[in-house]
């Protein structure tokens, strides 16, 4: 009884912690910009299938540059074509329509180069579960972990440490006054959604063994993020974390304790709570606008 | 527009003779569903063009409505048009769910929440079978209302024919009905509030506009006429499923309003047509071909026309004619469309997002304007008289003889480790002019937003006529009777100047949403009153003759005193002027004394930040200076001039030397 628990609450952070990176993801471009891509699902989706497409050739751990690359270059073109107009005309619909546009596009197109069918992604590390004080846990599910807790705290200590990452930090804090100091922060804002697609293809990559890949995978994926940035709050590192588990938790029980029909229904349940409790989230501060 | 009423008619007479006309039931349908897709549209516009919030939940509020009927028929037996009220009343409260949470924070949460709740509310139709029969979905029937076949052969037609042709007619006037219902609400002080809530939050919550509350009743209004036009859809197609309402259909109405034209009522009519007829569109590549032909042709001769005018802009004309072009040249080259049905489809988003903003209907009326300026209106006209007698309405203070108006006691503002007030304890007597001076960072505005409800103190307490406000939000500070203008002017830029001041005329109206969808006699009357009151408070301020221009085409002089008219409008005990000679030139600065020493005149007290010694001199009773967050002065301003710590503050120096 208490096994199945702990089973199901081991394989919830393996989730959640994708959730947490995309959600990450959101954080990356709202900082910069007060934009988040709406398309991100299908970031995530597009590096996993090209990671698919490269792994036959080169094997898992050579393909991984590749793919981020491909995220970098993928998110730079979202924010070209679908947010940088939008930002300049200050129009909110403007950005969340075209990034939505984006993403029915990318997902069409994905569904003609790979099809629709999912598709079965080979598992770097093997497949035979590890029995961990009597839970099963796939290797890969513990490589989730490591490799999402990897790569936020690598765009962090970026952020902090470099001076490009400065300059991010800069435009996140004031975008006028950072501009002023001579700043590109069209160039910052274009940076920060080529780190937050490379995030998603990284998640993709990382998911694929686990669940196997294909153009559909991207919306359901995206769409627990928001619940994931919202519960955390957009400003907090932490937050994403710690709302990506509880989530991805949350999930894994209500699919099993009363159907898995209702296991995505959770998420909306405790936004609405957060939304009626915190509304900036449970790490989020809320901040004091001026006037 | 002169031309605007004869159309209507023409419109109206042309829907209610199509079945007659057209008797195919495939094209009565086929409008039928763009009527009932117009009315979502025409709701969403509300949401999405007026308020500018994004709502991605729509098709789950239309689904909401049309399970609402079909489960009701399923389960109760209850027919169509007695299920129709259960619909718009349940959609609405979903919609007014959502908004409450989901408006709490400003960004784009409104969006966010709404896509999370279509998708849930499409696996929980799929889920509860018990309720909503699953994924079979529900067949619904309406009852045949009138046998018209008893008119002696006059209808030649079958039940079934004669049920569709009844529904088109219930969703016909369906459509009528929902067109007067939002065209009298946007014309009223709400469809004012949601502009004004657009263009400037902070001055629109000051005005006793209260932002959070007009967003959430603005999107329970749009989820009500969703879920109406559900109830309306779940009996045009006789049978719902769950899939009926992805969140492609959410996209697909906000499409419909962008595409139409955001701000009108004939805007979202075109779009639903337009994204109707879509899959039809979509499916079928000859009609595709032609229809992207037309298009290129068209952006190539309105790029023609563009380039000629306007030269310079030649190559950002270029692009969207050549886009046009190219996506013809794309549509002969297509094989099999269906494959690439959705990519079109993302595409046509881009192009309406980055080329048509303001939608076709938009760039139709640009296009007449820059032929027949006098054609287009953007803004009701308002034109009635003012005058002086009509502009106070003010109630005298409550407040005991010796009282002070307003008292700030101990008032500690923090912002982390920085005490931008520090114990600050202000006294304001009624009827007085009370100056409040500093140099710059010494927390005058501070004062100024605590007050107002901006921001919520740290520490202290703040009485206006005995009881307490500090922590109180803007809007409930604003309604009683607090009224403000803004150092850095915050004037509701694309409403009218008249538009402004009736923004600030809000709380004067006493009647309902209902009442002013059902133009009941009172709220035709306040709405009289309050166009004679807003045109005699421009009059005060000298700007009567400008009533119809936008604000934002106002020079910043005339701003100042336009926001000190909507301002008025409040009907304040108390108005706060920040900085209002900030900017201005001297003979402005003349007029601007004379007004405000009017205003007190009339029994407003007043607190005046300003920068401007001698207009502050000239016109304060009493005088508060502040420095560093602290009070370090208060006296009539001979006393306070003199007082060697102000100078100390203002010219440098520190107390000891000026001691000394």
């Amino acid at each position: 009884m208490l096994q199945i628990l702990a089973q199901l609450i081991v394989s919830g952070i393996s989730v959640g912690m994708i959730y947490a990176v995309i959600a990450f993801g959101y954080q990356l471009t709202f900082a910069t910009s007060k934009t988040l891509n709406f398309g991100q699902g299908e970031a995530l989706m597009l590096g996993s299938l090209v990671g698919w497409t490269v792994v036959a050739y080169t094997g898992y751990w050579l393909m991984l540059p590749v793919v981020l690359a491909f995220g970098l270059v993928q998110g730079a073109v979202v924010e070209r074509l679908g947010v940088r107009q939008a930002i300049k005309t200050k129009s909110e619909s403007g950005w969340i329509m075209a990034t939505i546009a984006l993403g029915i596009i990318f997902r069409n197109l994905a569904e003609n180069i790979w099809g629709r069918d999912a598709l079965k992604f080979p598992s770097p590390l093997p497949e035979t579960p590890i029995a961990l004080g009597g839970v099963r846990v796939l290797p890969m599910e513990i490589a989730i972990v490591v490799g999402a807790i990897a790569m936020m705290a690598a765009v962090e200590l970026f952020n902090r440490r470099s001076i490009y990452g400065k300059a991010v930090v800069a435009t996140a804090n004031d975008r006028d006054a950072a501009g002023l100091m001579g700043i590109n922060t069209g160039r910052v804002i274009t940076f920060s959604y080529a780190l937050s697609s490379l995030a998603a293809a990284f998640a993709g990559v990382l998911i694929a063994p686990v669940t196997s890949t294909g153009a559909a995978m991207g919306g359901a994926l995206g769409l627990k993020a928001f619940a994931v940035a919202i519960i955390g709050g957009l400003s907090s590192g932490v937050g994403v974390v710690v709302g990506g588990v509880i989530l991805g938790i949350t999930e894994n029980l209500t699919g099993y304790y009363i159907s898995t029909g209702y296991k995505d229904v959770p998420g909306l349940v405790l936004l609405l709570l957060v939304l009626s409790f915190r509304p900036a989230g449970l790490f989020g501060r809320a901040t004091i606008k001026k006037v | 527009m002169r031309l605007k009423l004869p159309l209507a008619v023409l419109g109206i007479v042309a829907l209610l003779l199509f079945p007659f006309v057209i008797t195919s039931p495939y094209y009565v349908h086929l409008v039928a569903t763009i009527a009932i897709f117009a009315i979502v549209a025409l709701g969403l516009d509300i949401v999405f063009g007026y308020t500018g919030e994004v709502s991605l939940g729509h098709s789950a509020l239309f689904g909401i409505g049309a399970y609402t009927s079909g489960v009701l028929a399923f389960q109760l037996g209850i027919g169509f048009l007695p299920s129709i009220p259960f619909a718009i009343v349940v959609a609405a409260a979903f919609g007014a769910v959502l908004a409450l949470l989901a408006l709490r924070v400003t960004g784009p949460y409104l969006a966010m929440v709404t896509l999370a709740f279509g998708t849930i509310i499409q696996i929980l139709i799929n889920e509860m079978t018990f309720l909503t029969n699953g994924p079979l979905g529900i067949s619904v029937r309406a009852p045949v209302y009138y046998d018209w076949r008893e008119w002696g052969g006059v209808f030649d037609m079958s039940l079934a024919k004669m049920r569709n042709v009844q529904n088109y007619y219930v969703d016909a006037v369906a459509l009528l009905i929902t067109l007067v219902v939002v065209t009298r609400i946007v014309a009223s002080r709400w469809g004012r509030a949601f502009e004004a809530l657009r263009d400037s939050p902070i001055a629109s919550d000051c005005m006793g506009v209260s932002v959070y509350k007009h967003k959430v009743l603005a999107f329970v209004v749009s989820a009500g006429l969703a879920g109406l036009a559900g109830s309306l859809f779940a009996y045009s197609e006789q049978y719902i499923a769950p899939n009926n309402f992805s969140f492609d259909l959410s996209i697909t109405f906000l499409l419909a309003v962008t595409m139409g034209g955001r701000k009108s009522r004939t805007g979202p009519i075109v779009g639903a047509a337009i994204v109707v007829f879509l899959p039809n569109l979509l499916a079928d590549i000859v009609l595709f071909r032609e229809l992207a032909g037309v298009i290129a042709a068209v952006a190539v001769v309105a790029g023609g026309i563009k380039m000629v005018r306007d030269p310079e802009s030649r190559a950002r004309t270029a692009i969207p004619v050549a886009l046009c072009v190219a996506f013809f040249v794309f549509a002969l080259t297509l094989e099999k469309i269906t494959d690439f049905k959705l990519t079109v489809f993302g595409a046509m988003i881009l192009f309406v997002v980055y080329y048509l903003p303001d939608g076709i209907f938009g760039f139709l009326r640009q296009g007449v304007a820059s032929v027949r300026p006098g054609w287009v209106r953007m803004h009701a006209m308002i034109e009635v008289k003012g005058d002086e007698a009509s502009a106070w309405a003010a109630t005298p203070p409550r407040v005991e003889s010796g009282r002070p108006l307003l008292e700030v006691r101990r008032l500690l503002m923090q912002f982390g480790g920085l005490k931008a007030l520090d114990n600050v304890d202000i006294a304001v007597m009624p009827g007085t002019i009370h100056g409040l001076i500093g140099p710059n960072g010494s927390g005058k505005s501070t004062t100024m937003n605590v007050l107002t409800g901006i921001y919520a103190p740290t520490g202290g307490e703040v009485l206006f006529e005995g009881t307490p406000i500090s922590g109180l939000a803007p809007a409930a500070i604003a309604a009683k009777g607090v009224a403000r203008t803004f150092q850095n002017v915050q004037l509701f830029a694309e409403l009218t100047l008249i538009e402004n001041v009736m923004v600030g005329l809000h709380h004067t109206y006493a009647g309902s949403m209902a009442e002013v969808v059902l133009a009941t006699p009172r709220s035709v009357r306040e709405e009289a009153r309050a166009r004679v009151r807003a045109a005699s408070l421009l009059r005060f301020v000298g700007l009567e003759a400008l009533a119809n221009e936008e604000a934002r085409n106002l020079p910043y002089g005339k701003q100042r005193l336009l926001e000190i008219a909507r301002a008025l409008a409040l009907d304040p005990k108390l108005l706060l002027l920040d900085e209002p000679a900030a900017g201005l030139t001297a003979p402005d600065i003349v007029e601007l004394n004379l007004i405000i020493r009017k205003i007190r005149d009339h029994g407003v007290t007043m607190i005046l930040i300003e920068h401007h010694m001698d207009v502050v001199m000239g016109l304060c009773d009493t005088v508060t200076v502040l420095d560093f967050g602290q009070k370090i002065a208060e006296g009539n301003p001979a006393q306070v001039q003199a007082d060697p710590r102000v100078v100390a503050a203002y010219l440098g120096g520190s107390h000891e030397t000026v001691a000394a």
